[in-house]
Protein backbone atom coordinates (compact mmCIF):
# COMPACT_ATOMS: atom_id res chain seq x y z
CA UNK A 1 0.00 0.00 0.00
CA UNK A 2 2.79 2.38 0.97
CA UNK A 3 4.76 1.44 -2.16
CA UNK A 4 1.71 2.06 -4.33
CA UNK A 5 1.23 5.52 -2.79
CA UNK A 6 4.90 6.34 -3.32
CA UNK A 7 4.68 5.28 -6.96
CA UNK A 8 1.55 7.46 -7.40
CA UNK A 9 3.27 10.48 -5.81
CA UNK A 10 6.28 10.05 -8.10
CA UNK A 11 4.00 9.90 -11.15
CA UNK A 12 2.16 13.05 -9.95
CA UNK A 13 5.43 14.88 -9.46
CA UNK A 14 6.63 13.77 -12.89
CA UNK A 15 3.36 14.93 -14.54
CA UNK A 16 3.60 18.30 -12.77
CA UNK A 17 7.21 18.75 -13.90
CA UNK A 18 6.24 17.84 -17.45
CA UNK A 19 3.31 20.29 -17.38
CA UNK A 20 5.58 23.01 -16.00
CA UNK A 21 8.12 22.35 -18.75
CA UNK A 22 5.36 22.57 -21.38
CA UNK A 23 4.08 25.80 -19.85
CA UNK A 24 7.62 27.23 -19.88
CA UNK A 25 8.12 26.12 -23.49
CA UNK A 26 4.79 27.60 -24.58
CA UNK A 27 5.60 30.84 -22.78
CA UNK A 28 9.05 31.04 -24.38
CA UNK A 29 7.61 30.41 -27.83
CA UNK A 30 4.35 32.28 -27.30
CA UNK A 31 5.69 35.50 -25.79
CA UNK A 32 7.85 36.45 -28.81
CA UNK A 33 5.06 35.37 -31.17
CA UNK A 34 2.48 37.51 -29.39
CA UNK A 35 4.97 40.39 -29.40
CA UNK A 36 5.46 39.95 -33.16
CA UNK A 37 1.68 39.86 -33.65
CA UNK A 38 1.35 43.08 -31.64
CA UNK A 39 4.09 44.71 -33.75
CA UNK A 40 2.35 43.68 -36.97
CA UNK A 41 -0.90 45.08 -35.60
CA UNK A 42 0.81 48.40 -34.81
CA UNK A 43 2.36 48.53 -38.29
CA UNK A 44 -1.05 47.84 -39.87
CA UNK A 45 -2.73 50.48 -37.70
CA UNK A 46 -0.05 53.06 -38.55
CA UNK A 47 -0.41 52.27 -42.27
CA UNK A 48 -4.19 52.73 -42.10
CA UNK A 49 -3.82 55.94 -40.07
CA UNK A 50 -1.25 57.31 -42.55
CA UNK A 51 -3.60 56.65 -45.47
CA UNK A 52 -6.44 58.48 -43.72
CA UNK A 53 -4.14 61.45 -42.96
CA UNK A 54 -2.74 61.69 -46.51
CA UNK A 55 -4.79 64.84 -47.17
CA UNK A 56 -2.72 66.72 -44.57
CA UNK A 57 0.32 66.49 -46.85
CA UNK A 58 -0.68 69.69 -48.68
CA UNK A 59 0.23 71.65 -45.51
CA UNK A 60 3.55 69.85 -45.17
CA UNK A 61 5.35 70.92 -48.35
CA UNK A 62 8.68 71.82 -46.68
CA UNK A 63 8.75 68.55 -44.69
CA UNK A 64 8.04 66.50 -47.85
CA UNK A 65 10.76 68.36 -49.76
CA UNK A 66 13.21 67.77 -46.90
CA UNK A 67 12.31 64.06 -46.82
CA UNK A 68 12.71 63.73 -50.62
CA UNK A 69 16.21 65.19 -50.32
CA UNK A 70 17.00 62.73 -47.49
CA UNK A 71 15.39 59.65 -49.02
CA UNK A 72 15.66 60.16 -52.77
CA UNK A 73 18.63 62.39 -53.50
CA UNK A 74 20.58 61.13 -50.50
CA UNK A 75 20.24 57.51 -51.63
CA UNK A 76 20.91 58.11 -55.33
CA UNK A 77 24.74 57.78 -55.33
CA UNK A 78 24.81 54.50 -53.38
CA UNK A 79 21.98 53.02 -55.49
CA UNK A 80 23.63 53.99 -58.78
CA UNK A 81 26.99 52.62 -57.61
CA UNK A 82 25.47 49.34 -56.42
CA UNK A 83 23.32 48.80 -59.50
CA UNK A 84 26.26 49.51 -61.84
CA UNK A 85 28.21 46.64 -60.32
CA UNK A 86 25.14 44.42 -59.97
CA UNK A 87 24.41 44.94 -63.71
CA UNK A 88 27.99 44.09 -64.68
CA UNK A 89 28.12 40.99 -62.47
CA UNK A 90 24.71 39.61 -63.45
CA UNK A 91 25.22 40.08 -67.19
CA UNK A 92 28.61 38.38 -67.06
CA UNK A 93 27.22 35.51 -64.97
CA UNK A 94 24.18 34.96 -67.20
CA UNK A 95 26.28 35.09 -70.37
CA UNK A 96 28.90 32.71 -68.97
CA UNK A 97 26.28 30.16 -67.86
CA UNK A 98 24.39 30.48 -71.14
CA UNK A 99 27.56 29.91 -73.11
CA UNK A 100 28.47 26.93 -70.91
CA UNK A 101 25.06 25.24 -71.05
CA UNK A 102 23.59 26.31 -74.42
CA UNK A 103 26.77 27.29 -76.33
CA UNK A 104 25.11 30.55 -77.35
CA UNK A 105 24.82 34.04 -75.88
CA UNK A 106 22.10 35.24 -78.23
CA UNK A 107 19.51 35.45 -75.46
CA UNK A 108 21.53 37.78 -73.21
CA UNK A 109 19.32 40.83 -73.94
CA UNK A 110 16.07 38.98 -73.23
CA UNK A 111 17.11 37.24 -70.03
CA UNK A 112 19.08 40.12 -68.53
CA UNK A 113 16.34 42.57 -69.53
CA UNK A 114 13.60 40.51 -67.90
CA UNK A 115 15.68 39.85 -64.78
CA UNK A 116 16.71 43.48 -64.39
CA UNK A 117 13.24 44.88 -65.00
CA UNK A 118 11.36 42.39 -62.84
CA UNK A 119 13.83 41.81 -60.03
CA UNK A 120 17.36 43.18 -59.88
CA UNK A 121 16.62 46.82 -60.64
CA UNK A 122 13.93 46.88 -57.95
CA UNK A 123 15.18 44.61 -55.17
CA UNK A 124 18.61 46.25 -54.88
CA UNK A 125 17.29 49.81 -54.44
CA UNK A 126 14.62 48.54 -52.03
CA UNK A 127 17.10 46.69 -49.81
CA UNK A 128 19.47 49.66 -49.91
CA UNK A 129 16.59 51.95 -48.92
CA UNK A 130 15.79 49.63 -46.00
CA UNK A 131 19.34 49.73 -44.67
CA UNK A 132 20.00 53.41 -45.34
CA UNK A 133 16.67 55.24 -45.07
CA UNK A 134 14.71 52.79 -42.89
CA UNK A 135 17.45 52.62 -40.26
CA UNK A 136 17.82 56.40 -40.30
CA UNK A 137 14.06 56.98 -39.89
CA UNK A 138 13.77 54.53 -36.97
CA UNK A 139 16.81 56.02 -35.24
CA UNK A 140 15.48 59.56 -35.70
CA UNK A 141 11.90 58.84 -34.60
CA UNK A 142 13.14 56.55 -31.80
CA UNK A 143 15.43 59.27 -30.46
CA UNK A 144 12.56 61.73 -30.64
CA UNK A 145 10.47 59.24 -28.68
CA UNK A 146 12.98 58.63 -25.88
CA UNK A 147 13.86 62.32 -25.56
CA UNK A 148 10.14 63.19 -25.27
CA UNK A 149 10.11 65.25 -28.50
CA UNK A 150 7.06 63.29 -29.67
CA UNK A 151 5.23 64.04 -26.42
CA UNK A 152 6.22 67.70 -26.87
CA UNK A 153 4.74 67.67 -30.39
CA UNK A 154 1.44 66.29 -29.05
CA UNK A 155 1.32 68.95 -26.35
CA UNK A 156 1.98 71.69 -28.90
CA UNK A 157 -1.08 70.46 -30.80
CA UNK A 158 0.80 68.68 -33.59
CA UNK A 159 -0.22 65.15 -34.58
CA UNK A 160 3.04 63.12 -34.79
CA UNK A 161 1.63 60.94 -37.60
CA UNK A 162 0.85 64.01 -39.72
CA UNK A 163 4.14 65.72 -38.89
CA UNK A 164 6.55 62.77 -38.99
CA UNK A 165 5.01 59.87 -40.92
CA UNK A 166 2.92 61.37 -43.74
CA UNK A 167 5.73 63.52 -45.25
CA UNK A 168 8.17 60.59 -45.12
CA UNK A 169 5.57 58.24 -46.59
CA UNK A 170 4.82 60.52 -49.55
CA UNK A 171 8.51 61.31 -50.10
CA UNK A 172 9.38 57.61 -49.98
CA UNK A 173 6.65 56.72 -52.52
CA UNK A 174 7.84 59.37 -54.99
CA UNK A 175 11.54 58.73 -54.40
CA UNK A 176 11.15 54.99 -54.64
CA UNK A 177 9.35 55.18 -58.00
CA UNK A 178 12.05 57.47 -59.39
CA UNK A 179 14.92 55.47 -57.89
CA UNK A 180 13.48 52.25 -59.34
CA UNK A 181 13.37 53.75 -62.84
CA UNK A 182 16.88 55.17 -62.46
CA UNK A 183 18.24 51.86 -61.11
CA UNK A 184 16.66 49.90 -63.96
CA UNK A 185 18.06 52.30 -66.57
CA UNK A 186 21.56 52.20 -65.06
CA UNK A 187 21.54 48.40 -64.80
CA UNK A 188 20.30 48.01 -68.38
CA UNK A 189 23.04 50.35 -69.65
CA UNK A 190 25.62 48.23 -67.78
CA UNK A 191 24.16 45.02 -69.24
CA UNK A 192 24.26 46.58 -72.71
CA UNK A 193 27.89 47.62 -72.16
CA UNK A 194 28.90 44.08 -71.18
CA UNK A 195 27.02 42.63 -74.15
CA UNK A 196 28.66 45.08 -76.58
CA UNK A 197 32.19 45.07 -75.16
CA UNK A 198 32.52 41.41 -74.28
CA UNK A 199 30.04 39.43 -76.36
CA UNK A 200 30.19 41.36 -79.65
CA UNK A 201 26.60 42.61 -79.74
CA UNK A 202 25.95 45.93 -81.46
CA UNK A 203 24.01 48.46 -79.42
CA UNK A 204 21.09 48.42 -81.86
CA UNK A 205 21.05 44.64 -81.94
CA UNK A 206 20.85 44.52 -78.12
CA UNK A 207 18.05 47.11 -77.97
CA UNK A 208 16.02 45.39 -80.69
CA UNK A 209 16.29 42.04 -78.90
CA UNK A 210 15.42 43.72 -75.61
CA UNK A 211 12.27 45.20 -77.17
CA UNK A 212 11.11 41.74 -78.18
CA UNK A 213 11.39 40.34 -74.66
CA UNK A 214 10.19 43.11 -72.39
CA UNK A 215 6.89 44.93 -72.47
CA UNK A 216 4.51 47.18 -70.61
CA UNK A 217 3.63 44.49 -68.02
CA UNK A 218 7.28 44.25 -67.00
CA UNK A 219 7.46 48.00 -66.49
CA UNK A 220 4.18 47.91 -64.56
CA UNK A 221 5.58 45.08 -62.41
CA UNK A 222 8.73 47.13 -61.71
CA UNK A 223 6.83 50.26 -60.75
CA UNK A 224 4.27 48.38 -58.64
CA UNK A 225 7.03 46.68 -56.70
CA UNK A 226 9.03 49.90 -56.33
CA UNK A 227 6.06 51.89 -55.03
CA UNK A 228 4.97 49.06 -52.69
CA UNK A 229 8.45 48.83 -51.16
CA UNK A 230 8.56 52.62 -50.96
CA UNK A 231 5.28 52.54 -49.00
CA UNK A 232 6.20 49.81 -46.55
CA UNK A 233 9.71 51.00 -45.57
CA UNK A 234 8.78 54.33 -43.86
CA UNK A 235 5.73 52.78 -42.16
CA UNK A 236 7.69 49.91 -40.60
CA UNK A 237 10.54 52.27 -39.68
CA UNK A 238 8.26 54.85 -38.04
CA UNK A 239 6.26 52.14 -36.21
CA UNK A 240 9.45 50.82 -34.61
CA UNK A 241 10.55 54.38 -33.81
CA UNK A 242 7.23 55.15 -32.08
CA UNK A 243 7.43 52.04 -29.86
CA UNK A 244 11.06 52.67 -28.92
CA UNK A 245 11.76 52.63 -25.17
CA UNK A 246 14.74 53.26 -22.93
CA UNK A 247 17.83 55.16 -24.01
CA UNK A 248 20.52 54.55 -26.63
CA UNK A 249 20.17 50.78 -26.26
CA UNK A 250 16.43 51.00 -26.98
CA UNK A 251 17.07 53.09 -30.11
CA UNK A 252 19.72 50.59 -31.29
CA UNK A 253 17.44 47.64 -30.70
CA UNK A 254 14.47 49.33 -32.43
CA UNK A 255 16.67 50.17 -35.43
CA UNK A 256 17.92 46.58 -35.76
CA UNK A 257 14.39 45.15 -35.47
CA UNK A 258 13.08 47.69 -37.97
CA UNK A 259 15.75 46.78 -40.58
CA UNK A 260 15.12 43.04 -40.09
CA UNK A 261 11.33 43.41 -40.36
CA UNK A 262 11.53 45.73 -43.39
CA UNK A 263 13.95 43.36 -45.16
CA UNK A 264 11.65 40.39 -44.56
CA UNK A 265 8.64 42.47 -45.65
CA UNK A 266 10.40 43.51 -48.89
CA UNK A 267 11.39 39.91 -49.70
CA UNK A 268 7.93 38.56 -48.88
CA UNK A 269 6.10 41.25 -50.86
CA UNK A 270 8.57 40.74 -53.72
CA UNK A 271 7.60 37.06 -53.83
CA UNK A 272 3.87 37.79 -53.67
CA UNK A 273 4.01 40.48 -56.38
CA UNK A 274 6.24 38.34 -58.62
CA UNK A 275 3.73 35.50 -58.25
CA UNK A 276 0.81 37.84 -58.98
CA UNK A 277 2.46 39.24 -62.11
CA UNK A 278 3.42 35.74 -63.28
CA UNK A 279 -0.27 34.84 -63.10
CA UNK A 280 -1.12 38.07 -64.92
CA UNK A 281 1.25 37.17 -67.74
CA UNK B 1 -10.26 73.61 -7.94
CA UNK B 2 -8.54 73.40 -11.32
CA UNK B 3 -6.84 70.01 -11.53
CA UNK B 4 -7.88 66.94 -9.55
CA UNK B 5 -6.78 63.30 -9.43
CA UNK B 6 -9.42 60.89 -8.20
CA UNK B 7 -8.32 57.39 -7.16
CA UNK B 8 -5.92 57.05 -10.09
CA UNK B 9 -4.18 53.71 -10.54
CA UNK B 10 -1.59 52.99 -13.23
CA UNK B 11 0.45 49.87 -13.90
CA UNK B 12 3.29 49.35 -16.35
CA UNK B 13 3.20 45.59 -16.90
CA UNK B 14 3.40 43.93 -13.49
CA UNK B 15 4.74 47.08 -11.81
CA UNK B 16 2.25 49.38 -10.06
CA UNK B 17 3.29 53.01 -10.61
CA UNK B 18 0.31 54.84 -9.09
CA UNK B 19 -1.97 53.18 -6.54
CA UNK B 20 -5.26 54.90 -5.82
CA UNK B 21 -3.74 58.39 -5.90
CA UNK B 22 -6.06 61.35 -5.19
CA UNK B 23 -5.17 65.03 -4.82
CA UNK B 24 -6.17 68.42 -6.21
CA UNK B 25 -4.53 71.68 -7.17
CA UNK B 26 -6.25 75.05 -6.78
CA UNK B 27 -6.08 77.90 -9.30
CA UNK B 28 -2.85 79.86 -8.98
CA UNK B 29 -1.35 77.30 -6.63
CA UNK B 30 2.18 75.89 -6.92
CA UNK B 31 2.25 72.21 -6.06
CA UNK B 32 5.59 70.43 -5.81
CA UNK B 33 5.58 66.64 -6.28
CA UNK B 34 8.59 65.09 -4.58
CA UNK B 35 9.79 61.53 -4.35
CA UNK B 36 12.59 59.18 -5.22
CA UNK B 37 13.27 58.20 -8.85
CA UNK B 38 10.78 55.79 -10.39
CA UNK B 39 7.97 56.66 -7.97
CA UNK B 40 5.58 57.88 -10.67
CA UNK B 41 6.13 61.63 -10.48
CA UNK B 42 6.57 62.19 -14.24
CA UNK B 43 3.83 59.63 -14.94
CA UNK B 44 1.48 61.77 -12.83
CA UNK B 45 2.17 64.83 -15.02
CA UNK B 46 1.70 62.89 -18.27
CA UNK B 47 -1.74 61.75 -17.08
CA UNK B 48 -2.89 65.36 -16.77
CA UNK B 49 -2.32 66.06 -20.48
CA UNK B 50 -3.61 62.67 -21.62
CA UNK B 51 -0.24 61.40 -22.91
CA UNK B 52 -0.81 58.44 -20.56
CA UNK B 53 -4.17 56.98 -19.60
CA UNK B 54 -4.83 55.54 -16.13
CA UNK B 55 -5.94 51.94 -15.63
CA UNK B 56 -8.65 53.27 -13.30
CA UNK B 57 -9.69 56.54 -11.72
CA UNK B 58 -10.29 59.98 -13.17
CA UNK B 59 -8.28 63.12 -13.85
CA UNK B 60 -10.34 66.28 -13.92
CA UNK B 61 -9.02 69.48 -15.55
CA UNK B 62 -11.37 72.47 -15.49
CA UNK B 63 -14.31 70.14 -14.94
CA UNK B 64 -13.41 67.86 -17.88
CA UNK B 65 -12.53 64.22 -17.26
CA UNK B 66 -9.31 63.79 -19.28
CA UNK B 67 -9.72 60.01 -19.39
CA UNK B 68 -13.01 60.30 -21.30
CA UNK B 69 -11.97 62.93 -23.86
CA UNK B 70 -11.55 62.31 -27.59
CA UNK B 71 -8.63 63.78 -29.58
CA UNK B 72 -10.34 67.19 -29.93
CA UNK B 73 -11.01 67.31 -26.20
CA UNK B 74 -7.42 66.35 -25.45
CA UNK B 75 -6.20 69.06 -27.84
CA UNK B 76 -8.18 71.58 -25.78
CA UNK B 77 -6.64 70.30 -22.51
CA UNK B 78 -3.17 70.39 -24.06
CA UNK B 79 -3.75 73.97 -25.23
CA UNK B 80 -4.47 74.97 -21.63
CA UNK B 81 -1.46 73.09 -20.23
CA UNK B 82 2.16 73.80 -21.01
CA UNK B 83 4.64 71.11 -20.08
CA UNK B 84 8.38 71.45 -19.55
CA UNK B 85 9.90 68.00 -20.02
CA UNK B 86 12.75 66.30 -18.20
CA UNK B 87 14.72 66.45 -21.48
CA UNK B 88 14.74 69.73 -23.40
CA UNK B 89 12.69 67.89 -26.12
CA UNK B 90 13.54 70.54 -28.72
CA UNK B 91 13.09 69.60 -32.37
CA UNK B 92 16.65 69.19 -33.67
CA UNK B 93 15.81 70.07 -37.26
CA UNK B 94 14.43 73.49 -36.30
CA UNK B 95 16.15 76.68 -35.09
CA UNK B 96 15.59 78.16 -31.63
CA UNK B 97 13.14 80.65 -33.15
CA UNK B 98 11.21 77.93 -34.97
CA UNK B 99 11.10 75.84 -31.78
CA UNK B 100 9.87 78.69 -29.55
CA UNK B 101 7.31 79.83 -32.12
CA UNK B 102 6.16 76.27 -32.99
CA UNK B 103 3.08 76.32 -30.76
CA UNK B 104 2.08 79.79 -31.99
CA UNK B 105 1.60 78.58 -35.56
CA UNK B 106 -0.78 75.69 -34.84
CA UNK B 107 -4.47 75.83 -35.89
CA UNK B 108 -5.50 75.24 -32.24
CA UNK B 109 -3.64 78.36 -31.11
CA UNK B 110 -5.17 80.42 -33.93
CA UNK B 111 -8.64 79.17 -32.87
CA UNK B 112 -8.00 80.21 -29.27
CA UNK B 113 -6.82 83.64 -30.31
CA UNK B 114 -9.52 83.84 -33.02
CA UNK B 115 -6.85 85.10 -35.43
CA UNK B 116 -3.44 84.15 -36.79
CA UNK B 117 -0.47 86.04 -35.37
CA UNK B 118 1.63 87.97 -37.86
CA UNK B 119 5.30 87.01 -38.27
CA UNK B 120 6.32 90.22 -36.42
CA UNK B 121 4.05 89.38 -33.48
CA UNK B 122 5.38 85.82 -33.36
CA UNK B 123 8.97 87.08 -33.41
CA UNK B 124 8.27 89.66 -30.69
CA UNK B 125 6.65 87.02 -28.49
CA UNK B 126 9.52 84.57 -29.04
CA UNK B 127 12.06 87.24 -28.04
CA UNK B 128 9.95 88.18 -24.99
CA UNK B 129 9.73 84.57 -23.76
CA UNK B 130 13.44 83.98 -24.34
CA UNK B 131 14.18 87.10 -22.29
CA UNK B 132 12.06 85.65 -19.45
CA UNK B 133 14.46 82.72 -19.25
CA UNK B 134 17.53 84.98 -19.56
CA UNK B 135 18.34 84.24 -23.20
CA UNK B 136 18.99 86.91 -25.84
CA UNK B 137 17.68 87.27 -29.41
CA UNK B 138 21.13 86.43 -30.81
CA UNK B 139 20.27 82.76 -30.24
CA UNK B 140 17.17 82.83 -32.46
CA UNK B 141 18.81 81.37 -35.55
CA UNK B 142 20.94 78.80 -33.71
CA UNK B 143 20.10 75.09 -33.74
CA UNK B 144 19.51 73.25 -30.43
CA UNK B 145 22.66 71.12 -30.86
CA UNK B 146 24.75 74.33 -30.88
CA UNK B 147 23.54 75.21 -27.35
CA UNK B 148 24.58 73.87 -23.95
CA UNK B 149 22.17 71.53 -22.14
CA UNK B 150 21.18 74.29 -19.72
CA UNK B 151 20.42 76.69 -22.59
CA UNK B 152 18.39 74.01 -24.35
CA UNK B 153 16.29 73.56 -21.20
CA UNK B 154 15.68 77.29 -21.03
CA UNK B 155 14.67 77.39 -24.72
CA UNK B 156 12.30 74.52 -23.96
CA UNK B 157 10.81 76.57 -21.10
CA UNK B 158 10.43 79.58 -23.42
CA UNK B 159 8.64 77.36 -25.96
CA UNK B 160 6.23 76.20 -23.27
CA UNK B 161 5.56 79.77 -22.13
CA UNK B 162 5.02 81.14 -25.66
CA UNK B 163 1.32 80.17 -26.04
CA UNK B 164 0.72 81.49 -22.48
CA UNK B 165 -0.91 78.39 -21.00
CA UNK B 166 -3.19 78.42 -17.97
CA UNK B 167 -1.39 75.52 -16.30
CA UNK B 168 2.32 74.83 -16.26
CA UNK B 169 3.61 71.34 -15.63
CA UNK B 170 7.33 71.17 -14.90
CA UNK B 171 9.12 67.82 -15.02
CA UNK B 172 12.36 68.46 -13.12
CA UNK B 173 12.78 71.92 -14.65
CA UNK B 174 16.08 72.78 -12.97
CA UNK B 175 17.99 69.53 -13.53
CA UNK B 176 21.23 70.34 -15.33
CA UNK B 177 20.94 74.08 -14.74
CA UNK B 178 23.48 76.27 -12.95
CA UNK B 179 22.45 77.79 -9.57
CA UNK B 180 21.77 81.24 -11.05
CA UNK B 181 19.42 79.89 -13.72
CA UNK B 182 17.86 77.52 -11.19
CA UNK B 183 16.99 80.52 -9.03
CA UNK B 184 15.72 82.40 -12.09
CA UNK B 185 13.43 79.46 -13.02
CA UNK B 186 12.14 79.24 -9.43
CA UNK B 187 11.50 82.99 -9.39
CA UNK B 188 9.75 82.69 -12.74
CA UNK B 189 7.43 79.95 -11.42
CA UNK B 190 6.60 82.19 -8.45
CA UNK B 191 6.09 85.24 -10.64
CA UNK B 192 3.80 83.45 -13.09
CA UNK B 193 1.75 82.12 -10.23
CA UNK B 194 1.49 85.40 -8.31
CA UNK B 195 1.03 87.85 -11.20
CA UNK B 196 -0.80 85.81 -13.82
CA UNK B 197 -2.49 83.24 -11.55
CA UNK B 198 -0.88 80.44 -13.58
CA UNK B 199 -1.28 77.12 -11.78
CA UNK B 200 1.97 75.14 -11.61
CA UNK B 201 2.76 71.54 -10.80
CA UNK B 202 6.47 70.94 -10.39
CA UNK B 203 8.02 67.48 -10.26
CA UNK B 204 11.37 67.72 -8.56
CA UNK B 205 13.95 66.13 -6.29
CA UNK B 206 14.93 69.52 -4.97
CA UNK B 207 13.47 70.01 -1.47
CA UNK B 208 15.20 73.42 -1.12
CA UNK B 209 13.32 74.71 -4.21
CA UNK B 210 10.09 73.19 -2.93
CA UNK B 211 10.43 74.88 0.47
CA UNK B 212 11.13 78.19 -1.22
CA UNK B 213 8.51 78.14 -3.98
CA UNK B 214 5.72 75.66 -3.20
CA UNK B 215 2.31 76.41 -1.74
CA UNK B 216 1.81 72.72 -1.10
CA UNK B 217 4.03 69.67 -1.36
CA UNK B 218 3.00 66.15 -2.25
CA UNK B 219 5.40 63.28 -1.56
CA UNK B 220 5.00 60.04 -3.55
CA UNK B 221 6.48 56.77 -2.35
CA UNK B 222 5.78 53.15 -3.33
CA UNK B 223 3.07 54.30 -5.78
CA UNK B 224 1.09 56.03 -2.99
CA UNK B 225 0.88 59.50 -1.47
CA UNK B 226 3.13 59.51 1.57
CA UNK B 227 2.36 63.10 2.55
CA UNK B 228 0.47 66.06 1.13
CA UNK B 229 0.29 69.45 2.76
CA UNK B 230 1.56 72.99 3.09
CA UNK B 231 5.26 73.69 3.61
CA UNK B 232 4.95 74.01 7.44
CA UNK B 233 2.93 70.77 7.56
CA UNK B 234 5.57 68.92 5.55
CA UNK B 235 8.33 70.36 7.72
CA UNK B 236 6.58 68.92 10.78
CA UNK B 237 6.17 65.45 9.21
CA UNK B 238 7.83 62.58 11.04
CA UNK B 239 7.88 60.22 8.02
CA UNK B 240 11.47 58.88 7.69
CA UNK B 241 11.65 59.55 3.92
CA UNK B 242 10.52 63.15 4.38
CA UNK B 243 12.93 63.62 7.31
CA UNK B 244 15.70 62.33 4.98
CA UNK B 245 14.67 64.81 2.27
CA UNK B 246 14.46 67.62 4.82
CA UNK B 247 17.53 66.94 6.92
CA UNK B 248 20.11 67.85 4.29
CA UNK B 249 18.10 70.83 3.03
CA UNK B 250 17.34 72.34 6.43
CA UNK B 251 20.97 72.07 7.50
CA UNK B 252 21.91 74.42 4.66
CA UNK B 253 19.29 77.04 5.58
CA UNK B 254 19.84 79.84 8.14
CA UNK B 255 18.22 78.99 11.53
CA UNK B 256 15.33 81.48 11.10
CA UNK B 257 14.23 79.80 7.83
CA UNK B 258 14.28 76.22 9.14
Amino acid sequence: MKMLRLRGETEDASTEASQAAWARFLHEVGAPLSEQARTLGEIGALFARTLTELGSVRHRGPEVAHAIVQIGIGSLPIIVLSTVFAGLVVTNEIAWHMDLALHTVSMIPGITGQFILRELGIAIPALLLVSKVGASITAEVGTMRVTEQIDALKLLGIDPVRYLVVPRFVASLLSSACLTLIAISVTLVCALSVAVLRYNFSGLEYLNALRQYIGFTDLLCALTKGVTFGAIIPIVSCAYGFRCQGGAEGVGSATTNSVVTSTIAVILLDFLLTYAFTLLN
Amino acid sequence: MSIAFWEVTKNFGPKRILDNVSFDVATGEILFILGKSGMGKSVTLKHIVGVLKPDSGAIIVDGMNVTKLDEDGLAEIRRRCGMVFQHPALLDSLTVYQNVSFGLRTPQFARTLRRTLSEEEIRARAIEKLALVHLGPELLERRPQELSYGMQKRVSLARTLAPEPRYLLFDEPTTGLDPVTTNAVNDLILELSRKLKVTSIVVSHDMACALKVADRILVLDQARILAWGTVPEIKRSQEPLIRDFLSETLALLPPEER
